[in-house]
Formats: C-alpha cells, structure tokens, sequence
C-alpha cells in the first residue's frame, strides 16, 4: 500500500511512499492519494491533517506512465490531479517536506495550507526545461503564494531553490533541522486541532476563496462566516473559556 | 478612567488628524462604544478638507489594541440583528472609503482586531516591542473585521495562514521582514516617527493621494487591464486639475 492513513485525535496523517524510486506519483499513488483526501475531507472527526512522504525525498513528480496520459489528449482523470483532491479539504492541511520537492511534487505541496521543510530540503518547477509545463495548479497557486514576480523565476528557469530561500519567498512557513519536519508538522498539526474546527473549516474558506474576489466581496464573506459561526455551541465555549481562563473543550459544532 | 471619556481621543495637529484609541486599562480592547467613537473621528477625517492624513495609535504603555472586548460578547444581539448591524454601521468599510493617507503607529500588543485595524491603514510604523497576533480561530472564532481578507493582501498567503490558523505571534522584525510593517522605531521614538510619517504624506497634495490610493486599492480588485486604463483615467484627472490650480 503506498499511502497509509491515520486518524487518531481529531488529526488525520496521510503518509505517501511511492514504489517508484523518489516518491514519483504513479496511478496507484494518486488514486490512494485522492482516497485518502476524500476520506479526509468526509470525516467530522478529523480537524486538522498532516500530508507527509516516506523516503529521502518528499516527491519527484510525476510517474512517465502517468505523464503520457496526462499528455494524451488531456482527458486524464481527475484523480491524478493530487494537488486539487487535496486541496479540496476544507481542513487546515499541513506539509512536512524532507530532500527534494520538485514538479508534481511541490504542486501538492502548495496544495496545502502550511508547509514545514526540512534544513536541506530543496524546491523547484522543471516541467518548462522538458518542453512541458504544471498541471496539477503550479501556475496558479505558485504566483499566488510567492508573487508573480518569484513565480516566473521558479516557473521559467527551472531553478533550485533552497531552504533558506523557501522560506524568504514565502513558500515555506518554517524550517526546521533536517529529519525534523514530519515531527513539526505532527506538532502545529496538534496545535491547530486544538483550536475551533468549524472556525478553522470557516476561516480557509474566507482565506482562499477571499483573495480570489475583490476585497468587497472577501468582506461580505468573511462577516457571514463570522455571523454563521455565532449560531456554534464552540464559539461560545472559546469565548467562556477565555473569560473563565481555561482551556476550551470543542466539539465540531 | 474618567466615565465619560471618549474612547476614541480625537483632535488636529496641523494637516493630520490625530485618533488615539483609549482604554489603555484593557489594552485598548475594541468595544462596541469604541466602534460608534472610532467612525465619528473617520468621519471627520472623511469630510474635513483641513485634514490630509491621519495617524491612529493606542493609549497606554502596553499595546495598540489587545483586540475585541470579549467581556461584551455574551451581550450580544441574534445573528440577523449582529448582520443588520455590522452593515449598517460599516466601520470596517469607512476605513476603505477614506481617500486620505492613514498612518498607524504600533506598540505593545496588536492583536486580533488591533492587527485589523493596522492592516485597513496604508502604512504601518512599529517599535521594537511589538507582538502581532491573531488568536480568533482558537477562541472558536474567524476574525471580523477583516483580517481574512486584508492580512494574505498584506503579507501573502503563506505567513498569513501560520497567525490565522496556528496563532503564530510575530516580533516587529517579522512584521518588517513580511510587510507588515514599513518601519520599527525603538518605542521612545515611535511618537515622532510615526507623526513624521503622517505629516510628510499630509504634504501630498490630495488629489494625487487620493488618486493613488484608488488606482492601487481598486486596482487590485480588477483584471490588470482595466487596472491599467483605471490608472491612465486618474493620472490624466491629476494632471488636469494641477494645471488648472
């Protein structure tokens, strides 16, 4: 089986070791991968996940099988399309990033929300250097994140980009010493569990669904949500809790 | 402090109006006496033509603003009238509507609503003992008064989803680093800093700030085309009125 999915704690770990060498998403990596997405995605006891790689590389890209049928004509299902299934999670998603993100990898990397990477971990785009380019949200998501201007760098040259850099650009929200990112992740993971699930599920709504209409529209979003989450018994307790000074207890509802 | 006492201190210092948030008691915590204080000082920095920036900053040692008085939200009214409400009095919206520079001066704790406030401003100056923080997602809350929206527009996506949904606290250097903010002062000096900030941008003449403010703010909402010809439209405006002056 190359993906494994655990929940335990309000915390799904979606853990992905391809049988091709560098984690290379295949169809069997990708249809597991989407599985496990949706079953994410359709479990109200999961709060937060953490999308992780087995190996000494977090994802090369993607499978030559894989890639001839995207190439073909275009019509590839739309299981292959990791990046999207997992960005389909109305959840906080968080990416621990060990050796090298590269292609398809570093899409469904920046599928998710934040990305933890190992010291030495390396990212880049290199479809444009074999004649291709992104499919699974790389022009979209990688400009959105880093800016136009860093995004055509990456996306026209090809290049490596280090740690250190990722995290100047933007483009990871932390580094940690190598070997330590799956740990981290597990860690804010716990963290962000802990905060109210439906004003997490609410708050990435408003955030991605926000920057991607005029500042007006994001408004009008973001109050409703905010007056919707008023109806919640865990707004309420956050705000008991804060007042009487203790630890809030939520219950997705 | 006195019982009476605004909660938004207001007056004029030359070209800049000047609002000061004050309830250093509770940190400046946003109530709903300060939202009603706070949109009649816009207000007047809206209408009066004497008035070409302005430069809100917090009252009190500790911080600009420690965010939303909880105290008050057991009070609150249902859903539908909260709605009508936030409209109806659409503080948040003013602040877009102002054509004038808006400058904040930051200190102390800025959180949640406080973190709001400065990102509705157009710059930010900040001293060295600043902590930003957006805590709303772990008291079950989503920010309201526009961090979802005004934070990724400001420091991009990535840093922003680590304050909104890990609560990650940044220092004033990591505000500067992400753009938070545009300058950090040691605090002795972020009166002055910040007020030479404001009256320098007073100096402007307004219908070019205005026109810049426009062209970038509108701007963003539209397609890069019609941000271009929004642009060309203004300039053109600007130039006519300064050569009829």
């Amino acid at each position: 089986m190359s993906v494994q999915l655990e929940i335990s704690e309000h915390i799904a770990v979606i853990t992905f070791a391809s049988s091709e060498a560098g984690n290379l998403i295949g169809f069997e990596t990708a249809y597991s991968l989407s599985d496990a997405a949706t079953e994410v995605r359709q479990r109200d006891d999961v709060w937060a996940a953490v999308l992780n790689a087995r190996g000494d590389d977090f994802c090369l890209g993607t499978s030559p099988e894989v890639l001839d049928a995207v190439v073909d004509g275009g019509s590839a299902p739309d299981a292959l399309r990791v990046g999207q299934t997992l960005a389909d999670i109305e959840k906080p998603v968080v990416c621990a990033i060990q050796g090298v993100a590269l292609d398809q990898g570093l899409e469904v990397a920046l599928a998710c929300d934040l990305r933890i990477a190992d010291g030495d971990a390396t990212f880049a785009m290199t479809q444009a250097l074999s004649g291709s380019m992104p499919w699974d949200g790389g022009t979209q998501r990688l400009p959105r994140l880093i800016g136009r201007s860093r995004a055509m760098d990456m996306l026209l040259t090809g290049r490596r980009v280090a740690a250190g850099e990722a995290m100047e650009l933007g483009l990871v929200n932390e580094v940690v010493e190598r070997g330590k990112a799956s740990e981290r992740a597990m860690e804010l993971a716990s963290l962000i569990a802990g905060h109210g699930p439906v004003a997490l599920r609410y708050l990435k709504e408003a955030v991605l669904d926000g920057v991607d209409g005029t500042l007006e529209q994001g408004l009008r979003l973001e109050a409703d949500l905010s007056f919707l989450l008023q109806s919640t018994e865990d707004r309420s307790e956050g705000i008991s809790s804060f007042l009487e000074r203790r630890s809030p207890t939520y219950r997705g509802r | 402090m006195m019982p009476d006492e605004p909660t938004v201190l207001f007056h004029k210092e030359g070209a800049v109006g000047r609002l000061v948030l004050n309830r250093p008691g509770v940190i400046n915590a946003f109530d709903v006496q300060m939202r009603d204080d706070l949109y009649a000082a816009l207000e007047a920095v809206r209408d009066d033509p004497d008035i070409r920036a302005a430069l809100i900053s917090g009252a009190g040692d500790r911080g600009f603003c420690a965010g939303a008085d909880l105290t008050e939200f057991g009070t609150a009214p249902s859903q539908v009238i909260a709605r009508q409400v936030r409209w109806e009095r659409d503080l948040w919206g003013l602040f877009g509507s102002i054509r004038k520079p808006l400058v904040a001066a930051l200190h102390g704790y800025v959180i949640g609503s406080g973190v709001e406030i400065a990102c509705l401003c157009d710059m930010r100056v900040a001293s060295q003992d600043t902590i930003f923080r957006m805590p709303e997602t772990a008291l079950g809350m989503v920010p309201a008064a526009g961090g979802s929206q005004t934070l990724p527009r400001t420091i991009g996506q990535g840093p922003a989803m680590s304050m909104l949904l890990a609560n990650e606290a940044l220092d004033a250097q990591d505000a500067l680093r992400l753009g938070l903010v545009h300058r950090v002062v040691e605090r002795d000096r972020l009166e002055e800093a910040s007020l030479e900030l404001a009256e320098r941008l007073s100096e402007i003449p307004p219908e070019l700030s205005a026109g810049i403010k426009r062209a970038v703010a509108d701007g963003l909402d539209m397609s890069l085309a019609r941000g271009l010809e929004l642009e060309y439209r203004l300039a053109g405006a600007v130039a006519a009125r300064s050569v009829s002056n």
